[in-house]
């Protein structure tokens, strides 16, 4: 009954706001007087003020923040979509929080640790222009990459974490916000050499004064890549069946260490995986004909095989709403006529008839056509 | 004059790196530029209907709020709306501006808009037969056209299309349909349903209509017959605004008209000279391009619809030059001299026979 209300009230607003304003919402009308000398927040988020910044290794860079107090909060572990406004551009990304929830709940602040690749355009636009950036736009928190609660009664199960390079985030966001320890932790933390790794002197910090917390540090250029099964094994007494597994890291590391697991007899959902970055899935073939259909224009495209159809499109000239581009956030959904796409992230290929399809995470299978 | 292929296509190349240049530097400039005259259409908006409540302090107020009422449905409609829909923005990523969501201050649904005009006038532009805003069914603008008694008192229909001209663009795809009157021709593929073309004309037109007509009239308490009137003069200097414009940027006296012949499977340099041809520019200081939301500069709007309007400005010149090498007339002058050769053509053209079109 309420839900009818809620849904009949919105309709109403919605009509409404159309009548007055044009707009599907009246903030996107107000947005010029709201914003009128804070034109970097992007009228679909939240504004979070830029409270301070800092390096934490030479490549990661730390943005503290405190978002506006409507902001819905979050559960460590979880990421959310950063905007900013570079070049009169509005560009996004995801990234895992990595400060505590006991900060937030203190000083309603988090942080955001984005390592500064030389290739990315958000990261390179952060470290750029953070100077003189007064305010980020922030999604809502998402994502259930959190620690499972452990059931009362229920034998503790270990956790174990595997983290590479800037994966620790999230998992740091988990352990500094972790009140009452019960049962082992052992995080492998997986980086080219102790320098680049962030956050080491507070995770050293914790193993010494919490006894139940290990923390072994992968140095990869001195002692090659970590074979997580053998590690386990051979250095911890942790039973791997019932273990509790969290690994952040590439998309192929961390399937690489899910299949071992499962191979080791560990049951799949104990395993936990967050993945950045957007894995390529078969990027051979010839290259196809995508035909875009803009209000009756029509642009053809080449469409090779494995390239993102967003990334083709844009290319091309056109510039089709977007987001994440990781696939994350379905600003850039638009309707497929026919055809089929590869879903770069699964790998799966699509049916052939109309569907809506992600375009920066779908690339062309055959021609196609797609609506705008 | 003809141009060979050959040349056509150096011309192309010409006219294309015109483009490069202005489009690989887009960015704060431009941002910054639109962002303003947003600010500026929301404030002479809602400044603009508060002051219409207050004539009854005097009626200055009421003259002035219904000047800044027109202003802002001018600027919505022609430097925000035309040109954002055109997609002149998109790469701002920005929702507010982004022609896929972006929906304006007047009764002609923006898919529509984006359908008959982005579409059908900027790809077909003055091809008779295939253009229909070459006169909208309405009025006979060349010899292409047979002559029939109605185009006798074309001048008042003239007048009347500019006086509701936002219902005439609103209804503009309707009619090419056939949507209410009209024998259904067999040939044409309907990208939109005739259920879907009726709803959103029926549904646009009664949100505005509900908008200056019901609702301010009825918040205006007392005031509710100055607040009508003033909407319904503002909406008309926007009628008359932009009919204005539009007329003066396709239909003066020397803009060239094709047949479908001639365009077929034309190279994109003939695109190109045809777009040349077939619009018209006029002069005037900046504020004056700007409420003509730089439709001003229609050679260069049609040449590259994409292009942030701002822009338009400062590559007239070069384009004026390509053109004068080529040999293609570039048709400028000023506003009023424009104006009186499409009143000229208007009222030629009511009367039978005319020059043709060259083949």
């Amino acid at each position: 009954m309420n839900e009818t209300i809620s849904l009949w009230g919105q309709r109403l607003y919605r009509q409404f706001s159309l009548m007055l304003a044009n707009q599907p919402k009246l903030s996107y009308y107000l947005q010029p007087l709201l914003r009128w000398n804070n034109a970097e927040l992007h009228p679909d988020y939240y504004s979070a003020r830029i409270v301070d910044s800092g390096w934490e290794t030479e490549q990661i860079l730390s943005v503290w923040l405190e978002p506006e107090p409507s902001w819905t909060g979050f559960t460590p572990g979880q990421h959310l979509l950063v905007t900013l406004l570079h070049q009169g551009r509005y560009i996004s990304r995801s990234f895992s929080i990595s400060s505590s929830s006991g900060l937030f709940a203190q000083q309603k602040q988090i942080r955001i640790s984005c390592r500064i690749q030389p290739q990315g355009q958000f990261t390179k636009a952060l470290a750029a222009d953070i100077a003189k950036l007064t305010h980020l736009s922030i999604s809502a928190a998402t994502g259930d990459f959190v620690l499972e609660p452990q059931t009362d009664g229920a034998p503790q199960q270990s956790i174990v974490m595997v983290a590479a390079g800037s994966g620790i985030t999230p998992l740091w966001s988990m352990l500094s916000s972790l009140r009452c320890w019960t049962s082992p932790v052992v995080l492998f933390y997986c980086v080219k050499n102790a320098a680049q790794a962030a956050f080491l002197t507070e995770l050293r910090l914790l193993a010494a004064k919490q006894p139940l917390f290990e923390l072994q540090l992968i140095e990869t250029a001195s002692t090659g890549r970590l074979n997580l099964v053998q590690q386990l094994k051979e250095n911890t007494k942790i039973s791997l069946t019932h273990a509790l597994y969290y690994l952040c890291g590439p998309a192929a590391m961390s399937r690489q260490y899910k299949d071992d697991l499962i191979q080791q007899g560990v049951p799949s959902d104990a395993v936990h995986a967050e993945r950045f970055g957007l894995e390529l899935a078969a990027t051979q073939g010839p290259v196809k004909q995508a035909l875009l259909i803009e209000q009756g224009k029509v642009t053809t495209i080449e469409a090779a095989a494995g390239v993102p159809l967003l990334q083709a499109a844009e290319k091309q000239g056109l510039s089709p709403r977007f987001g994440c581009r990781i696939g994350v956030c379905y600003q850039c959904v638009c309707q497929k006529k026919s055809g089929q796409v590869l879903n770069l992230r699964t790998g799966q290929i699509s049916g052939d008839g109309p569907e809506q399809i992600q375009l920066c995470i779908s690339a062309a299978h055959s021609d196609l056509q797609i609506e705008l | 004059m003809k141009l060979t292929e050959q040349q056509l296509s150096e011309l192309a190349a010409e006219l294309d790196q015109v483009k490069a240049n202005v489009m690989n530097q887009l960015g704060d400039k431009e941002a910054r530029y639109i962002r303003r005259m947003l600010l500026t259409q929301r404030l002479s908006a809602i400044s603009g209907r508060i002051l219409m409540v207050l004539g009854f302090v005097t009626p200055w107020l009421w003259v002035f709020g219904v000047a800044l009422l027109a202003l802002a449905k001018i600027l919505d409609n022609m430097e925000i709306g035309h040109n954002v829909l055109h997609g002149q923005y998109d790469w701002m990523n920005d929702p507010v501006l982004h022609s896929k969501r972006f929906e304006w201050d007047i009764a002609c649904d923006a898919g529509s808009w984006k359908r008959t005009h982005n579409f059908e006038h900027h790809t077909y532009t003055n091809i008779i037969g295939k253009d229909r805003d070459f006169g909208y069914g309405l009025l006979r603008l060349s010899n292409d056209f047979r002559w029939r008694l109605r185009n006798l008192w074309q001048f008042v229909t003239y007048l009347l299309l500019s006086t509701l001209f936002q219902w005439g663009v609103s209804y503009h795809e309707l009619a090419g349909e056939r949507v209410f009157f009209g024998k259904k021709k067999a040939d044409r593929v309907n990208s939109v349903s005739h259920s879907d073309l009726k709803k959103a004309f029926f549904g646009k037109g009664a949100r505005q209509l509900f908008k200056d007509y019901v609702f301010f009239p009825l918040i205006a308490g007392p005031m509710w017959l100055w607040v009508l009137a003033g909407n319904v003069l503002a909406n008309l200097i926007r009628n008359l605004w932009t009919s204005t414009v539009i007329f003066c940027g396709h239909f003066t006296a020397d803009v060239h008209t094709f047949t479908q012949q001639q365009c077929e499977g034309e190279s994109r340099g003939h695109w190109y000279y045809r777009q040349i041809l077939g619009s018209s520019n006029f002069t005037g200081p900046r504020w004056f391009h700007i409420l003509t939301g730089h439709l001003s500069c229609q050679i260069e709007h049609h040449l590259y619809p994409d292009m942030p309007a701002l822009h338009y400005l400062t590559v007239a010149p070069q384009v004026q030059a390509i053109a004068k090498k080529y040999g293609i007339a570039y048709n400028s002058g000023s506003f009023l001299r424009q104006y009186a050769t499409v009143v000229g053509r208007i009222i030629r053209y009511s009367f039978p026979g005319g020059k043709a079109t060259p083949a």
